[in-house]
């Protein structure tokens, strides 16, 4: 309980690092998506429904700090509707709990290239969308790069904040539990 | 799958059922509690990117300051013998409307805003200003900033998130389509941003011309007026190049505006957001449109 109740402050920390990262200029405006890459950390060291519910919060806080209501014509809704992130993190989520047995063992190679895998794949996803309201399907490579590079920003964080989260898991005494899975991997202290 | 993780699940999708549905009014009331929220964090955020990009800046010597107010000494006696010329010059104007009956057209209403935070979103070009309801800016309220001797245009209001901050979305952005025309010829087109442009200067596109439109490299692209949403002969950029069509021609447009260094810009107050807002607006400078 207490470990999860550090994942949330942890959460509340990046909402509030996220205000301060610059978008960088030479990526085409590609920056670290602090709350995501957190997110998706957080996903790979907790039982799924907390990671629904952690879904469902930060989907919901992300989409009341920087969801841009652009409504298609003659639309009710807008193209990227308000909770379409809790969305995106439920389902990205889902993907990642599949890496946790690894994460457990101490492999922190695939999840850490799932993370970048689904910042990637939201990114899509949610261009797909907006494609999809408007029309068309423009694919340049500038949109590519920055999808790119924001991906490889994630990749790049995600190491510091797992090792973080396993310090905090450490620390608190927390294990992942594999409920649900083969049982063949030894349990051991480590998270 | 463990019957807690099934009740989760299909919680997280009745929520997820349920904030879809929200609307618009509970869309913003939301955002306007996140804003308030949020709000000592990105003003901090604001003024450490203000401090960061001021650090290239070099100090200047007592003598270069010296040299500095003497000219700014010398601009502002000009300045003022400039104001009386000006002085009568009005007193001028006005008399000879009053003997012609000259109908004044109806003045822009501005409120200076700040940029207080720059493409906060990866797929729509947008920025947040400092002035919102309190100003009695409404969507859809045009922003300009000046260009040389004009009026640049840098988008229209897109959301007014509290009283004190609005979302504006850039002519850069393909969402933004604006009525507009070439200058010196009758060509008039819809002129917009391109998906996917994402550097710092995106060319637009100036669509729906005549296949054998004129439209010479170089020539000024401008706001035509049509529509009313936005005011006519704002800037919005030079022609590149014109590419015929089959049926329509379009022509490649670098903006006027350079989207990239805003700080400072004016949101133009239509007559329906004034009267919405009860009047005139707090803060509210006017300047004449031109003739």
């Amino acid at each position: 309980m207490t470990y999860f109740l550090m994942v949330i402050a942890t959460l509340v920390l990046s909402f509030i690092g996220q205000e301060f990262v610059p978008a960088i200029e030479w990526a085409f405006f590609a920056r670290l998506l602090l709350v995501q890459t957190t997110f998706f950390c957080a996903s790979v060291t907790v039982p799924y429904p907390v990671m629904l519910l952690l879904a469902a919060a930060t989907g919901f806080v992300w989409d009341a700090r920087y969801h841009v209501p652009v409504y298609p014509e003659g639309a009710a809704h807008a193209e990227l509707g308000f909770g379409f992130t809790m969305f995106l993190y439920g389902l990205m989520g889902s993907l990642i709990q599949g890496v946790r047995p690894l994460f457990r063992r101490g492999r922190w190679e695939l999840p850490v290239f799932l993370i970048g895998v689904c910042t990637f794949l939201g990114l899509v996803i949610q261009y797909l969308v907006i494609s999809f309201h408007r029309g068309g399907l423009f694919l340049t490579t500038e949109m590519w790069f920055q999808m790119l590079m924001t991906s490889l920003f994630s990749m790049l964080a995600a190491p510091f904040i797992l090792l973080l989260l396993s310090r905090l898991a450490k620390w608190t005494g927390y294990r992942i539990r594999l409920e649900g899975i083969t049982r063949k991997y030894s349990y051991g202290n480590s998270i | 799958m463990s019957r807690i993780n099934i009740i989760v699940l299909i919680a997280f999708v009745g929520l997820l059922v349920w904030v879809f549905l929200f609307g618009q009014d509970t869309v913003s009331s939301i955002q306007r509690g996140a804003q308030s929220f949020f709000g000592p964090v990105i003003s901090g955020a604001n003024k450490v990117e203000e401090t960061v990009s001021g650090i290239g800046n070099e100090t200047l010597t007592s003598v270069e300051l010296r040299s500095e107010l003497d000219q700014a000494e010398r601009d502002r006696d000009r300045l003022k013998l400039e104001v009386l010329k000006l002085d009568e010059l009005v007193e001028e104007n006005n008399a000879l409307r009053q003997a012609l009956n000259y109908v004044e057209r109806s003045p822009l209403k501005l409120v200076p805003a700040r940029v207080i935070s720059r493409k906060p979103s990866n797929w729509y070009n947008t920025l947040v200003i400092d002035q919102g309801h309190a100003s009695a800016i409404a969507p859809d309220s045009p922003v300009i900033v000046p260009v040389g001797e004009q009026a640049g245009l840098v988008g229209k209001v897109s959301q007014v998130i509290g009283n004190d901050s609005s979302v504006v979305i850039l002519l850069s952005d393909e969402v933004c389509q604006v009525s507009a025309r070439i200058e010196g010829t009758t060509e008039q087109g819809i002129l917009t941003g391109q998906r996917g442009a994402l550097s710092i200067m995106p060319d637009l596109r100036l669509k729906y011309l005549s296949k054998n439109a004129v439209a010479p490299a170089g020539r000024l692209v401008i706001t035509s007026g049509a529509g009313g949403l936005f005011p006519e002969n704002l800037l919005l950029g030079r022609v590149k190049q014109f590419e015929p069509g089959p049926l329509t021609g379009e022509a490649v447009v670098e903006a006027a505006v350079n989207f990239d260094v805003l700080k400072n810009v004016f949101v133009i107050l239509t007559e329906s957001t004034g009267k919405a807002a009860g009047g005139e607006a707090p803060e509210a400078s006017r300047i004449d449109s031109k003739p």
